[in-house]
């Protein structure tokens, strides 16, 4: 049994019966809905006029170089057992040759690096072992709240975590309030709102006039909520609408963020290629901050000369903040590949240059 | 990381669930939606090994639909 297509076709007819005469630009802040709409093939069948912009979507790709560039320091002092989500492993910073440049390199000189796919590993594992277990943790609010679980839930004592945790909607008021956005309308994401709640991204609405829809990850949620962007932008009239109903409610999981706010608090934070955006970031707050590993280790990262930036010749920057679509980037299919890849948004499965790539793009435009 | 995988609830003790999708069977905590939310036999959303909410089988099998169809043109 496969979707029903009937609902996406009736939905992708409206959408094409609409009168837009001009560009309608409508960007996604998810990794997950970049790669639903890349996969489904949405850019071929939309009208010409609909422009489809991956946004800062991917908290791998935006994960500073001073937090990898700590989290490498710290693996290679030989004191920890360093665990990731499997994507942090392979991400490079800037470094000078010969020098430890990713987790994954770290590894191969000795360091205890591992991957991880959740939380509760970290846990089994700190369990099991003497040594400390240090989680370095990147990630948006689908993943910093069941850290936040993890440890209210009760961890071993020598398990911490090192933050390197975004919150997403202050990176899309940062992009909106840039005078230079072309931007038209939000498709807002699905899972980070059914934690955080739909209502969070009233703002795109209210403040900036602009149509925003949250979307689940099918054809017919997401044909749906671009539906719902377009009529809202040609009637004039932009709404938060909630096309992702059957899981997000207006005030999302109550309990996930009590926990959040209980653990966690907010803090401005630095975005790799964009800068800091404040009140974007997430510190353990009062008690919980004995289980940061920056007060309970001692390491010495290497000073980094171009603090915050992407590698040389690489555009990753600009393709996260929607400025640069992955084919235009001078590297992407040459000198950046899934298998050798140059900047963060080539290596992560949520980076939209990779999933271009698995999309079926294989050279620059 | 953000992709969330529906699963179906096989049996639960306290805070920790024994979820199955398409026969892969893992432990996924509820401690995110509270531990009364939940019976044998619900599906939920799960997301780094945390229920994010409980939802319809109906919308579970849309999701795993796409999810097929994603790994389908993934694959390679």
């Amino acid at each position: 049994m496969k979707e029903d297509f009937t609902i996406a076709r009736a939905w992708l007819e409206r959408i094409q019966a609409l009168p837009i005469e001009h560009p309608v630009a409508v960007m996604n802040v998810c990794g997950g809905h970049e790669r639903s709409l890349t996969q489904l093939g949405l850019r071929g069948v939309l009208p010409p006029n609909v422009k489809l912009i991956p946004g800062p979507g991917c908290p791998v790709c935006v994960c500073p170089e001073e937090d990898l560039a700590d989290a490498i320091a710290l693996a290679l002092t030989g004191k920890v057992t360093l665990v990731a989500f499997g994507d942090m492993l392979r991400v490079p910073i800037n470094a000078p040759k010969g020098e430890v440049r990713s987790l994954a390199e770290a590894r191969a000189k000795g360091a205890d690096v591992r991957p991880i796919s959740s939380p509760q590993e970290a846990v089994a594992l700190a369990t099991k072992s003497e040594k400390p277990v240090v989680f370095f943790v990147a990630g948006f609010e689908t993943t910093t709240a069941p850290v936040a679980a993890m440890l209210a839930q009760g961890v071993p004592e020598n398990l911490s975590v090192l933050l390197a945790a975004r919150l997403t909607w202050p990176a899309v008021d940062a992009l909106l309030r840039d005078p230079e956005a072309r931007l038209d309308a939000l498709i807002a994401p699905g899972h980070v709102a059914t934690v955080m709640g739909a209502n969070e991204w009233g703002f795109v609405a209210d403040k900036y006039h602009l149509p925003v829809a949250v979307a689940g990850f099918s054809a017919n949620s997401l044909l749906a909520a671009l539906y719902s962007v377009l009529r809202q932008k040609l009637e004039g009239k932009p709404f938060l609408d909630n096309c992702y109903a059957e899981l997000v409610a207006p005030e999302g999981n109550k309990r996930a963020q009590a926990l959040l706010a209980g653990v966690m608090e907010v803090t401005d934070a630095n975005w790799r290629g964009i800068g800091v955006i404040p009140r974007s970031g997430f510190a353990l707050r009062g008690e919980w901050r004995r289980y940061d590993a920056r007060e309970r280790f001692e390491f010495a990262a290497q000073p980094r000369r171009r603090t915050g930036e992407m590698p040389p010749g690489c555009d990753c920057a600009a393709v996260v903040l929607g400025k640069k679509q992955p084919d235009q980037c001078r590297l992407y299919g040459k000198a950046c590949t899934p298998q050798n890849p140059v900047g963060p948004c080539m290596v992560s499965d949520e980076g939209a240059c990779h999933i271009w790539w698995q999309g079926g793009t294989r050279a620059a435009a | 990381m953000c992709l969330g995988i529906p699963m179906q609830v096989v049996a639960i003790d306290g805070f920790n669930a024994e979820c199955e999708a398409r026969g892969v069977m893992r432990t996924v905590s509820l401690f995110m939606i509270g531990e009364n939310e939940v019976a044998v036999g619900d599906y939920v959303m799960v997301h780094v090994g945390y229920a994010l909410r409980k939802m319809t089988p109906e919308d579970a099998r849309l999701s795993w639909e796409l999810f097929d169809e994603i790994l389908e043109a993934a694959g390679e």
